[in-house]
């Protein structure tokens, strides 16, 4: 479903590089987590995926697509939602959901459907005809989920989707992450809240200056860490 | 004191990025080359403009004392000067007092109101003093030259050079201070913006409109007459406008003939500039903090039923329409957009109208005229296409169409709009404004002028396709250097080399365009001449086009 073969990227001309050679594979109906200390490489890693920079060297399919050969083709499979979305200030929240729904090309019943939805289930119906720039960090953010899930992607792809978000709201994305894999799609997020992590992913990468330091299920990162120990204290000795 | 110079620095540094710039030089030397290009280019670029300005002021100051009048120079130079810095002033203490972020960080800690208030002034008029001195130094060099003057000219005038901005530019700073004091209370901040930016249009044309009605008649524009008109006409103009602005009288009276009493004028300049100052001081630690914290609040709509929201999302429609709707929506929507972008559309018919109204042309000269362009309609099509293409090519929409949306860009380029498609909507929000523009002239010059059916096709054609290698080379600046990392959407415009760029270019293929084409159809064959500027025109769209459209994908890439 998405698969990174010996990514790399360096910025500008500093010297060491942001991400090192990472390869990696999230399969149909999988929720993959990305974990990794600040400054690992997350960020980075990601929007390389979403096609906001471009690897130094490697290659990425989403969906079979290689994102360098057929760009539009390999947009098309996926949304994205960045860790705090930026949105156009001036447009208001129904607008902007019409826009992602016609970049998109999603049909007029599907994308009523999918929007009433989910206003619903993140609570901010009320809000959809204010301009974004009157809305919190939280509604902000929400917004932009439903944006990218109009389309309902193949790889459903979010940075620190958990941080800025209420209970209720991070428990609602935990049920929209799962059964999105149920119904055979991927999800692939980053996140620091092990907590999380830990539940609900199905498997995990832990990446740390740049590389992936452990892949695997829960159960494959504590045999070879050859411990019991919860994925904190797994994570804290692996990045120490 | 030094805490006051610390923060006038830090606003500084904020407004022109220096910090960008020098983490650039370190590790991203390719931004710092684009950057150090744009610092040198930039000054480069307005040599010319400012050599025409010392001419033309030199040549007043000539005509000037050919009618023995030589003691308004000043005056007049003194009124254009606070005009010009009150007009641009505006843009400016809008953007740095109520438009920039660092005040929301700057509120919570211990610094006073009143450091903030100095700081941020300050920071506006080391530019402001930049820009008077190339308006009003040369001013006041030609007069001291002119007039043979010494060392006391030199100290008394350097004196009131000091005072040139700080007058307008505080007082200006707390008359807009109390507006938005009462407007922060409505929650109507941006509309504000432009309003302010348009009195201080409407300023300025008042005094144009009312500089030339006092012409009279104005069927012979001579300019020994206009002098002639305004001295003899009892005071004089200057003394009318001098009532609005008492301290030019001041200014007058201490150079232009330097006796003991000019120590006292200037004296009392100084004083009165400083209590000016103070003023605005007073004003703002009553208003201004205020009214940030009140006034942060954005003007809501009224919530949507379901089926009212069914409605808004409407049926699929074509990704170029979707870009072309959010595209004009930001242009719109943002004061600073639509008065860069926009407003040129409106500003510039409305000078046309009124100097058809105000110059008032006799009936037979007008026929006479009407029977001139008849002869040579080549000239007069080639003059209202090149007016057409003005409206493409200065207002660069294309040219800050990525720049403009700033930190939310990634949306653009994460979404699969094919490079057509954002072509197509990028350039049709260009192509819709500068129609926009043509519309109004026509009507403008209907009025007066009255074209045939068959000259509006063709020009109107002509100079929409004739802009187009304009709009698409904007657009391909801005693909290729965007200006993505601002805090103030006026950044996006104010800062943004492609403008400049675009402009130049624009104006240089223009006239190139027009003057091989007008030949070619005056000389030889008006046919031949309109082949020509289509074959051109469309050659080079072709061009700009496939470059683009096989590049933008990649570019994105590159935006960060
Ligand atoms: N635009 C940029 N220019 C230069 N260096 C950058 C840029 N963005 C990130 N970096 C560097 O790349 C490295 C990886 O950053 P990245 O943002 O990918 O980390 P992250 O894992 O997402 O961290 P966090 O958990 O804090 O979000 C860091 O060392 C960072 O300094
Ligand atoms: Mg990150």
């Amino acid at each position: 479903m998405l698969k990174l073969e010996q990514v790399s990227k360096t910025y500008g001309n500093k010297n060491e590089k942001a991400v090192d050679n990472v390869s990696f594979e999230v399969h149909p109906g999988e929720i993959f987590g990305f974990v990794g200390p600040n400054g690992a490489g997350k960020t980075t890693t990601i929007k390389m995926i979403v096609s906001l920079l471009a690897p130094n060297s490697g290659k990425i399919r989403i969906n079979g697509i290689d994102n360098q050969n057929d760009i539009l083709a390999a947009k098309k499979q996926f949304s994205y939602v960045p860790d705090s979305p930026e949105l156009f200030e001036k447009i208001k929240g129904i607008e902007y959901l019409k826009f992602m729904a016609d970049v998109y090309q999603v049909p007029a019943v599907e994308r009523q459907e999918r929007i009433e939805k989910y206003l619903d289930i993140f609570e901010i119906k009320d809000a959809v005809n204010d301009p974004i720039g009157s809305f919190s960090h939280g509604m902000k953010q929400k917004l932009a989920l439903v944006g990218a899930l109009i389309h309902d992607p193949q790889v459903f792809i979010l940075d620190e989707p958990m941080v800025g978000l209420d209970p209720k709201a991070s428990f609602e994305l935990k049920k929209i992450m799962r059964d999105h894999c149920d119904r055979g799609r991927s999800v692939f997020f980053s996140t620091h809240v092990l907590d999380v992590a830990e539940k609900i992913c199905d498997r995990i990468a832990i990446i740390k200056k740049g590389k992936i330091i452990e892949v695997g299920t829960m159960a494959e990162i504590r045999e070879k860490a050859g411990s019991q120990e919860s994925l904190e204290n797994i994570f804290l000795e692996l990045t120490e | 004191m030094k805490e006051i110079v610390n923060l006038t620095k830090l606003f500084i540094n904020e407004s022109l990025g220096f910090s960008l710039f020098f983490y650039n030089q370190k590790f991203n030397k390719k931004e710092f080359y684009k950057q150090l290009f744009t610092l040198i280019i930039v000054p480069v670029a307005l040599i010319p403009a400012f050599f025409m300005y010392v001419s033309l002021m030199s040549a007043t100051y000539f005509g000037l004392t050919m009618i023995n009048q030589t003691s308004v120079f000043l005056s007049i130079g003194y009124i254009m000067a606070t005009v010009l810095i009150i007009v641009f002033g505006i843009m400016y203490i809008l953007s740095e007092f109520y438009f920039s972020d660092n005040i929301e960080e700057l509120i919570p800690l211990p610094i006073s109101q009143r450091k903030l208030i100095i700081a941020k002034f300050l920071s506006i008029l080391v530019f402001e003093y930049i820009f008077a001195a190339f308006i009003f130094l040369p001013i006041l060099i030609i007069y001291g030259v002119g007039q043979g003057m010494g060392l006391l000219y030199v100290l008394l005038s350097f004196l009131i050079f000091l005072t040139i901005p700080v007058l307008p530019l505080s007082l200006m700073t707390a008359l807009i201070m109390l507006m938005m004091q009462s407007a922060s209370l409505k929650g109507r901040k941006d509309m504000l913006q432009i309003v302010f930016v348009f009195i201080g249009i409407a300023v300025i044309f008042g005094v144009q409109i009312w500089f030339t009605s006092q012409l009279g008649n104005g069927d012979e524009v001579d300019f020994q007459l206009l002098m002639n008109t305004m001295l003899s006409n009892n005071e004089g103009i200057l003394n009318i406008i001098g009532y609005a602005m008492p301290t030019s009288f001041l200014m007058a009276w201490a150079l232009n003939k330097i006796t003991l009493m000019s120590f006292v004028w200037v004296g009392a300049l100084l004083g009165i500039t400083l209590l000016s100052g103070a003023l605005m001081v007073a004003i703002g630690e009553r208003v201004y903090i205020k009214s940030i914290v009140s006034g942060k609040s954005m003007k809501k709509g009224k919530q949507l039923s379901g089926a009212e929201r069914s409605k808004a999302l409407g049926k699929k429609s074509h990704g170029a329409m979707a870009v072309f709707t959010m595209d004009l929506r930001l242009l719109l929507r943002t004061p600073v957009y639509f008065f860069n972008n926009v407003s040129v559309v409106i500003i510039a018919p409305l000078c046309v109208f009124l100097s058809f109204y105000f110059i008032k042309i006799p009936p037979e000269d007008l026929q006479g005229m009407q029977e001139f362009f008849r002869a040579m309609p080549v000239l007069i099509n080639f003059l209202l296409i090149s007016f057409f293409i003005f409206f493409g090519g200065t207002s660069a929409t294309t040219a800050t169409t990525f720049s403009r949306e700033g930190k939310a860009s990634w949306l653009t380029r994460m979404i699969p709009v094919t490079a057509r498609d954002q072509i197509v909507g990028r350039t049709g929000v260009a192509m819709l404004i500068q129609s926009l523009g043509i519309v109004f002239t026509i009507i403008a010059i209907q009025l007066i002028f009255p074209l045939t059916l068959s000259t509006l096709l063709l020009t109107v054609v002509l100079g929409i396709l004739g802009s187009l290698p304009i709009l698409l080379f904007g657009l391909f600046m801005d693909m290729n250097r965007p200006l993505l990392n601002w805090d103030n959407p006026q950044k996006a415009i104010k800062n943004n080399m492609n403008v400049v760029i675009t402009l130049f270019v624009g104006m240089a293929y223009t006239g190139l365009l027009i003057g091989i084409s007008g030949l070619l159809g005056y000389f030889v064959n008006p046919l031949l001449g309109y082949g020509l500027f289509l074959l051109i025109s469309i050659g080079i769209s072709v061009v700009f086009y496939q470059v683009i459209s096989n590049r933008l994908e990649a570019e994105f890439l590159n935006f960060e």
